[in-house]
């Protein structure tokens, strides 16, 4: 059994602890100068524990867990993508629009056919929109469909 | 009799027209959330928390309305675990082994009233447990020193993994990370920007808010992908209720066992309601002996952990209410919405924020009843929810997340954020490093470096303050054990859980 996945976090995070340790000590000494707790010395301590079981991690990992690999790699991989894409043209799109098309999408890519994923996009985006900025007065992007 | 005057005091508030309108919708959504797979208790008040936010609740109500999720997600994780032999959330797990072949046998019906009735029962005595135990500790804790909350948390962090956790080293890597990310932002007590790389979104701090949500919801959509589990499972039929009075009386012994030892298991930090309906339903299985046929589908057996695993839920407000100090996810999350609301949780909410706690409180009582009502003439709708499959609703889920997280600063950079902590969320996961550890890590932060910073100066500068008192020390050495215990006692109590699941003869 090979135990990489935990390997490569705890060297990551061995990283993290020792740049995060570093940047707190390059801190300007606060006004008023120096005392026994700094804004340092927190920070510090936790570099310290992170460090230390970072190490462990390395020296006794577990085993690995099963990772997804090919299609499901890029399945997964596609859904962030449409999620990053969803906040990216939530405003310029309008929220409507924004959602029938994120929320269509992945409910097709996990194994919906492609007309109920879409209809359930709209009529989720539809009722939300109208939920929030007529019942609740929060607003929402109107994006496109915006006529004023 | 003061406790009784404030619980009176709490009724005036929870009775309120629009907190008990917030508490009837918030116990019906909280069935709804514990009742769908992949939407647990944590993960649904944490969607809910933004929503509560933005639509301006005074904080009594926002917390009652959060507090009657939480109620109604215990509530709910039985019915796919009756139904579908999957526990809707972890504490569930146990109702498995005698709900499901209860429901095998065409008494789906039964089995679902009955548990709904100890659900009742045992969050009853667990609220009771709740109003006798929760001043008195609030009162000790108000002796308690900087020292003494600095022990405190470390002591809620080696409990956190509970006893069933894996690896505690992987439990303090987490807890380390979100104390970290509390780090980034202006420093209070000296204005130090720290880790802020000159980002001004960065100078306020990262929102935990947003953390959870990410951490959560996102996460749960991507492990559905990987797993493909978009279509989800056939449901078993609900017959006809023809559940006798005579039965539920029966049951009742039971009931109330189950209860006390849940809300015993809820106080103790880090033990949660999992512990609670395990406890419950292995010593009943014991007690009974030859007399009950536990695991072919004994009522009793689903009555036990049911009242085991709610009493647990009310037992756990306990150290999160008096001492800010959640020993459960979802009181964790509670926690998050108490801090957001300017409340310092603590031993002074018990004076200060009066009306929040005791109406809280007085809520869990009525939302019980509430629940009680509207589980068993609507217990058809929830399974007809319940054969939503996966594919649609966590596409929708995920959409709610995104308005939420949205409407509280209307930027897109929050929802970056926000997916970017459901990735870190997912990889860590799949690496077994805990979700729960890291959520408290984000809240109790600041507070653990502001109490080491009052200690010091009371100090001087001794280090040894730390452990000075014996209130403190003692304190240490509790969390010493709670951090080793698990080496010792985990396996063995996970062997036990999973030899209990293989024993029944149904379960496939």
């Amino acid at each position: 059994m090979t135990a990489r996945g935990d390997r490569i976090l705890g060297l990551g995070l061995f990283v993290l602890a020792i740049a995060y340790g570093w940047a707190a000590q390059q801190w300007p000494e606060p006004f008023g100068g120096a005392e026994t707790v700094g804004p340092e010395t927190f920070p510090t301590i936790l570099s310290v524990v992170l460090a230390l079981s970072s190490v462990y991690l390395i020296v006794k990992p577990d085993p690995d867990a099963h990772w997804p690999a090919g299609r499901t790699a890029a399945e997964i991989l596609l859904s962030i993508a449409i999620l990053v894409i969803y906040a990216a043209l939530l405003e310029p799109l309008g929220f409507v629009i924004a959602t029938t098309v994120a929320v269509g999408t992945l409910c097709w890519r996990m194994g919906a056919r492609p007309k109920p994923a879409l209809v359930t996009g709209f009529v989720s985006a539809v009722v939300v929109f109208v939920l929030f900025n007529n019942l609740l007065e929060l607003s929402l992007p109107g994006g496109l469909l915006e006529f004023e | 009799m003061e406790t009784l005057q404030f619980l009176m005091d709490g009724f005036a508030v929870a009775l309120a027209p629009q907190n008990l309108m917030f508490a009837l919708f918030g116990a019906f959504i909280g069935t709804l959330i514990g009742a769908l797979p992949g939407l647990g208790p944590a993960n649904g008040v944490a969607i809910l928390i933004p929503l509560a936010f933005t639509l301006g609740l005074p904080p009594e109500t926002a917390m009652i309305l959060l507090t009657s999720v939480y109620a109604g997600a215990m509530y709910g994780g039985r019915i796919s675990s009756i139904l579908l032999n999957i526990p809707g959330d972890e504490p569930a797990m146990m109702t498995c082994l005698d709900g499901y072949p209860m429901a095998r046998n065409g008494k789906a019906a039964e089995a679902l009233a009955m548990s709904a009735i100890a659900s009742f029962a045992g969050s009853l005595i667990g609220t009771i447990g709740l109003i006798l135990l929760a001043p008195a500790l609030a009162r000790f804790a108000l002796t308690f020193g900087p020292a003494e909350y600095f022990a405190l948390f470390m002591l809620a962090f080696a409990t956190l993994g509970g006893i069933t956790g894996k690896n505690p080293m992987k439990t303090v890597l987490a807890a380390t990370i979100g104390i970290m990310i509390s780090t980034v932002g202006i420093d209070i007590a000296t204005g130090t920007q720290r880790y802020t790389f000159g980002v001004l979104k960065l100078y306020e701090g990262i929102d935990f808010i947003l953390a959870i949500v990410g951490l959560f919801a996102i996460s749960e959509l991507l492990f559905f992908i990987e797993e493909r589990a978009g279509a989800g499972r056939k449901i078993i039929k609900v017959g006809k209720l023809t559940l006798k009075p005579k039965e539920v009386l029966a049951a009742l012994p039971t009931m109330f066992r189950g209860g006390v030892l849940g809300f015993i298991a809820g106080v103790l930090p880090g033990a949660g309601a999992s512990l609670g309906s395990f406890i419950s339903y292995t010593l009943e299985k014991q007690y009974l002996g030859k007399k009950g046929h536990f695991g072919e589908g004994d009522p009793r057996g689903v009555a036990a952990p049911e009242a085991g695993n709610n009493g647990a839920s009310s037992g756990a407000l306990v150290p999160m209410l008096t001492l800010g100090v959640p020993g459960s996810g979802t009181t964790a999350v509670l926690l998050a919405m108490l801090i957001s609301l300017n409340v310092t949780p603590g031993p002074l909410m018990f004076t200060q924020n009066a009306d929040i706690v005791w109406g809280v409180i007085a809520a869990l009582l009525i939302g019980n009843v509430i629940l009680l009502f509207l589980n068993i003439p609507l217990v058809g709708f929830f399974v007809k929810l319940l054969s939503v499959p996966p594919m649609y609703l966590l596409p929708m889920v995920t959409m709610v997340a995104f308005v939420g997280i949205y409407s509280i600063s209307h930027s897109a950079f929050d929802l970056y954020f926000m997916i970017a902590f459901g990735v870190a969320g997912y990889v860590l996961r799949k690496l077994e490093i805990p979700m729960v550890p890291i959520i408290l890590g984000l809240l109790l932060g600041p507070e653990m470096e502001k109490n080491l910073g009052h200690a010091l100066v009371l100090s001087d500068g001794e280090w040894s303050t730390l452990w000075a008192t014996p209130l403190a020390l003692g304190l240490w050495i509790v969390a010493g054990l709670g951090l080793t215990l698990p080496y010792i006692i985990g396996p063995l109590l996970r062997r036990r859980m999973q030899a209990a699941i293989k024993e029944s003869p149904v379960s496939d």
